[in-house]
């Protein structure tokens, strides 16, 4: 991997909680422009390591670098700002507001308004409401969401808001997408569907970090794949090594969990594994 | 204090940020002998940023612990008042005997003039929520209030936000305390106590939490309906005690909720 292509790199990545080493001695290059897949058994530790690159945890040891340089330590809106956006997995929309109020969220980083202008509801003001409203449609199209942008976003079905979570993080033109289990809850036509975005996004340039159970699209999409078990990386490799992989087969069959290459039709439960 | 609201935050000492405006056009215009009206700039600008720097360390704390740390804020400026601060607030007795507006060299001394110059500001003071329902400045408000963390990972600096929400809640409660000090000619303590944070507090929460319209009622329900039932204005408390403990049980969302939805 040619290292001026590297956008990610987590160094000795590691946070103790009390006792338990969450993640441990983590190191992976994510390249720019890859789709990288992030597996493990229930509890492993995958959404720890998304927390800990969007600032969300502080690392206990080792750091997480962007373009070379170090982000761990900053708050997470510091690290949105330089183009690290993610969905959660536990989808966390507005609740309450609608599908376009919730992508226009999405563009908090693009605003030109000053405070009192909006107070005032000046002319520019007013032209760049509607400039949002444009851009947050127009990335409700390319999800195909745009006929439920006046709907809220809490009530449409779970597939939809997933698709409403992702515009929200793709209006911010990021350089890189954190997806925290998006084939979650997802049936099989939804979740064959996801591998066409996942690949139509990074079409767009865009680098993706992906976290999922679902084999379906884990190893139909990704470029390469890490897998980590009580914290620690195990393997690393492209999907079809990985799947071939002994240490991997043994971390999954030795827990109650899906084997590697195992049936993807069955919906997984949500976990609220996020607090 | 309905700024507060949008952004979740709840101030039990906004009788703090009124008693500054309030002070502030007393002082300026009975110490230094400033025009009434020109001390509102002056008013506002004071209170905004007393409110900035008083929410700075506390905007972290959640809930219940932020209401108690403005309970102690607003004790605190009562207890400054009655010590007579810097020898200028007049102790216990207060400030009295502020000058009339005049606008343009015509004295606005009539309480008909002041009635209209307070329809006056509250439009504005509406118009302006109005908008703020609608620009990215109220919304981004509303982010933080519903979901803090997925906010702050879409580049929302949440704290600045918050610091920022009381700055212009102490703005518009400053506004309202300078129209009252203008009103009643005289500014004393007793005006500020803790009890009237709570009054502008249940208002908030009886009528509506970020709700314009709700916030009228609720201020309407206060103080208009013990004026109309004269008679029973003593039991005012006890009513009002009652409706804010049904309105908490029927209606968490207050009796005329915000619009849900802006576009």
């Amino acid at each position: 991997m040619d290292t001026s292509a590297i956008l990610l790199e987590l160094e000795h990545l590691g946070i103790q909680f009390g006792g338990l080493r969450a993640v441990d001695d983590l190191s992976l290059k994510v390249a720019k422009g890859s789709i990288f897949g992030l597996i493990g058994p229930n509890g492993s530790g995958k959404s720890t390591v998304f927390n800990l690159i969007t600032g969300v945890y502080r690392p206990t040891s080792g750091q997480a670098l962007l373009h070379g340089r170090p982000i761990s330590g900053l708050p997470p809106h510091r690290i949105a700002a330089l183009g690290i956006r993610r969905t959660f997995q536990a989808i966390r929309l507005f609740p309450g507001m609608t599908v376009l109020e919730n992508v226009i969220a999405g563009e908090h980083l693009q605003l030109q308004q000053r405070w009192w202008q909006g107070l005032l509801r000046t002319a520019s003001q007013r032209r760049e409401e509607n400039a949002l409203v444009d851009r947050a449609m127009d990335v409700l199209g390319m999800l195909q969401l745009g006929n439920m942008a006046h709907e809220q976003a809490t009530a449409l079905p779970y597939g939809a808001q997933r698709g409403v979570e992702l515009a929200r993080a793709l209006v911010g033109n990021p350089e890189m997408i954190i997806l925290d289990e998006p084939a979650a809850g997802l049936n099989d036509n939804e979740s064959a569907a996801l591998n066409d975005t996942i690949r139509a996004i990074r079409g767009m340039g865009v680098t993706i970090l992906l976290v999922e159970h679902d084999m379906n699209v884990i190893m139909n999409v990704t470029d390469h794949i890490a897998v980590i078990n009580f914290g620690r990386l195990i393997a690393e490799g492209r999907p079809g090594e990985i799947r071939s992989n002994p240490k991997v087969i043994e971390a999954y069959l030795g827990q109650d969990d899906d084997p590697p290459a195992a049936r993807h039709d069955v919906v997984k439960p949500v976990r609220q594994e996020y607090a | 204090m309905a700024l507060l609201g949008r952004a979740g935050m709840y101030d039990m000492g906004h009788a703090v940020y009124f008693g500054i405006g309030a002070y502030a056009t007393a002082m300026l215009s009975l110490i230094w002998g400033w025009p009434v009206l020109w001390t509102i700039p002056v008013a506002i600008a004071v209170a905004a940023a007393v409110g900035a720097i008083l929410a700075a360390p506390i905007v972290k704390l959640r809930g219940d612990y932020l209401l108690v740390v403005t309970i102690g804020f607003n004790s605190i400026f009562v207890l400054a008042l009655n010590n007579n601060l810097l020898g200028l607030t007049g102790g216990s007795d207060g400030l009295f005997g502020i000058d009339p507006p005049s606008f343009f060299g015509h004295d606005l001394d009539s309480q008909t003039s002041l009635f209209y110059i307070n329809w006056v500001v509250l439009a504005l003071v509406i118009w302006l929520m109005h908008n703020l329902d609608r620009c990215a400045l109220g919304r981004t408000y509303r982010y933080i209030k519903l979901d803090e963390l997925a906010a702050s990972t879409l580049g929302i600096d949440a704290r600045q936000y918050k610091v920022g929400a009381f700055a212009l809640s102490a703005a518009l409660a400053a506004v309202a305390g300078a129209l009252f000090a203008i009103q009643l000619a005289s500014v004393s303590p007793g005006s500020f106590v803790f009890t009237e944070s709570v009054v502008l507090f249940a208002i908030v929460l009886i009528g509506g939490q970020g709700s314009i319209p709700g916030v009228l009622l609720g201020t309407t329900m206060m103080f208009v309906l013990p004026q109309v039932f004269t008679a029973f204005a003593y039991y005012r408390y006890f009513v009002f005690g009652i409706a804010m403990i049904l309105v908490m049980i029927l209606r968490p969302q207050g009796i005329w909720p915000a619009r849900k939805g802006g576009f």
